[in-house]
């Protein structure tokens, strides 16, 4: 029986929680928004052509896997990270690297998680937990999004690390072994900041960045002439709930992201940043305002107010502050 | 938002954990608080879920009728699309859509039947009669 002393701490995104956690359980002091902006995991993208759950997909971050590859690189920490063919395989490494007494991170699929609470049954391969220890068939895991820390047995965790689908993990298993003594964080800040303003509005492709959100406020204006009022306030709901629901700490990560402004000011000395912060919390609680109104709009209480053209005028504003917010980031040095 | 108050659903089981949020005070003050979804987001939760019920009601009755085979039906009960089931099943796309006509699937091998029982998580049996 291996149960190592790893310290659970809820967090807003499960990869960089994932990352922060562990990073912090050999003592290298690191916050979940630091992580998540290091590792440059803001972004927007509306995919039309791609459906999920019977509606277009809208991502408000980057490619999962991105955050703790970047965010580690950038630092100069050594991480290994496992894929598998065989569940068997894949159960046996496990065990042996939580008897070196390192705990793992695992990529698995939401599905059949049997601790996850029943409103985020979906197939999503790209959920991210630490496995911490492990007694016979049972293992144990902290799971970010969870208040406690939970147990789930073996066949199930073999299932899971197994998903089939999209993106499937493969067993994907990854943790860092060699943390240098002294890391500057000032570069990997610079890094993760310009990456991230390239990302919204250095892109000539029409779907991603800010012009991603322009291009989904354009294409709002048409659901309710082009798919009937039922489907269309279907397709707005899933734009709320990509952007509410799974795990991103609220408003589509800006909270986090605005987070990680304001530390970053502290760690570059630099004060123009914690204002731009400021205009980063503002521009989420724009966001959040977007969400409240489109969800009365869902339940069909039509005012003008919150009318598809409304919302995408205020998709508009958001898209014009962005790009304001990037294009003053984007000279950062 | 409405804060540490756990809202009613429609099915008692949902809305029982409480998540991390961020927040931010127009004073320039970051906060990260517990809490239990709010309003908006239970409205478009319960969107979601009306939309899959509603999916897998429609589907069991085609299937009973007998318009379609109830690869359909179980497919909409665990939540997927033709395109996942190909994947997780391990049978290509069109293979699927062509399944989903009652007589193609009446004829089909033992082996591809097993296919599909192991992907929906059931035997053989279940999958030929729904309940």
């Amino acid at each position: 029986m291996v149960k190592l002393d790893y310290k659970h701490r809820q967090a807003g995104h499960c990869e960089s929680g994932v990352t922060s956690n562990l990073l912090n359980y050999y003592h290298f002091q690191i916050s979940e928004p630091m992580v998540f902006g290091i590792g440059a995991g803001l972004f927007f993208s509306h995919l039309p052509f791609l459906k999920m759950q019977h509606a277009p997909t809208t991502s408000f971050r980057v490619w999962p896997g991105m955050v703790f590859n970047r965010s580690t690189r950038a630092l100069g920490i050594t991480t290994i990270n496992h894929r598998f063919r065989n569940p068997k395989d894949a159960m046996n490494r496990l065990n042996e690297v939580l008897d070196q007494g390192i705990p793992v991170g695992l990529q698995v699929g939401t599905f059949h998680l049997p601790f996850f609470p029943p409103e985020y049954r979906m197939h999503y391969n790209m959920h991210n937990m630490v496995v911490y220890g492990y007694d016979k068939e049972t293992y144990f895991v902290s799971d970010t999004l969870m208040e406690p820390v939970v147990e789930i047995n073996y066949d199930d965790l073999a299932r899971v690390r197994f998903a089939k689908g999209p993106f499937a993990p493969q067993g994907r298993m990854y943790y860092p072994v060699k943390i240098p003594a002294e890391v500057d964080f000032k570069p990997a800040i610079i890094k993760g900041i310009r990456k991230t303003a390239n990302n919204m509005i250095g892109v000539p492709f029409p779907l991603i960045g800010v012009k991603g959100i322009r291009y989904l406020s354009g294409k709002m204006r048409q659901w309710e002439r082009k798919l009937g009022p039922d489907k269309a306030s279907y397709y707005l709901g899933q734009v709320l709930r990509m952007e509410e629901e799974v795990g991103t700490a609220g408003a589509g990560f800006r909270f986090i992201y605005g987070a990680f402004l304001n530390e970053a000011a502290d760690v570059l000395n630099q004060s123009w940043l914690r204002e731009i912060s400021f205009e980063m919390g503002e521009n989420a609680n724009k966001w959040r305002e977007f969400s409240y109104l489109g969800s009365r709009n869902c339940k069909k209480r039509g005012k003008p107010e919150q009318s598809y053209d409304f919302l995408a005028d205020m998709l508009l504003e958001v898209a014009d502050r962005e790009e304001k917010i990037f294009r003053k980031l984007a000279k950062i040095n | 938002m409405e804060e540490n108050q756990n809202p009613v659903y429609k099915n008692k089981d949902y809305g029982q954990s409480r998540e991390l949020l961020y927040s931010y005070e127009n004073d320039g003050q970051y906060k990260k608080t517990v809490g239990f979804h709010g309003e908006p987001d239970r409205i478009i939760l319960q969107q979601a879920w009306d939309l899959f019920g509603e999916r897998i009601e429609d589907a069991r009755k085609r299937v009973k009728a007998g318009k379609v085979s109830p690869v359909v039906y179980y497919m909409e009960k665990n939540l997927l699309d033709p395109m996942n089931l190909g994947m997780i099943a391990g049978i290509s796309l069109w293979r699927v859509k062509w399944h989903f006509r009652p007589v193609v699937f009446n004829r089909l091998q033992e082996k591809t039947l097993k296919k599909y029982a192991k992907a929906f998580n059931i035997t053989i049996d279940q999958l030929k009669n729904i309940e």
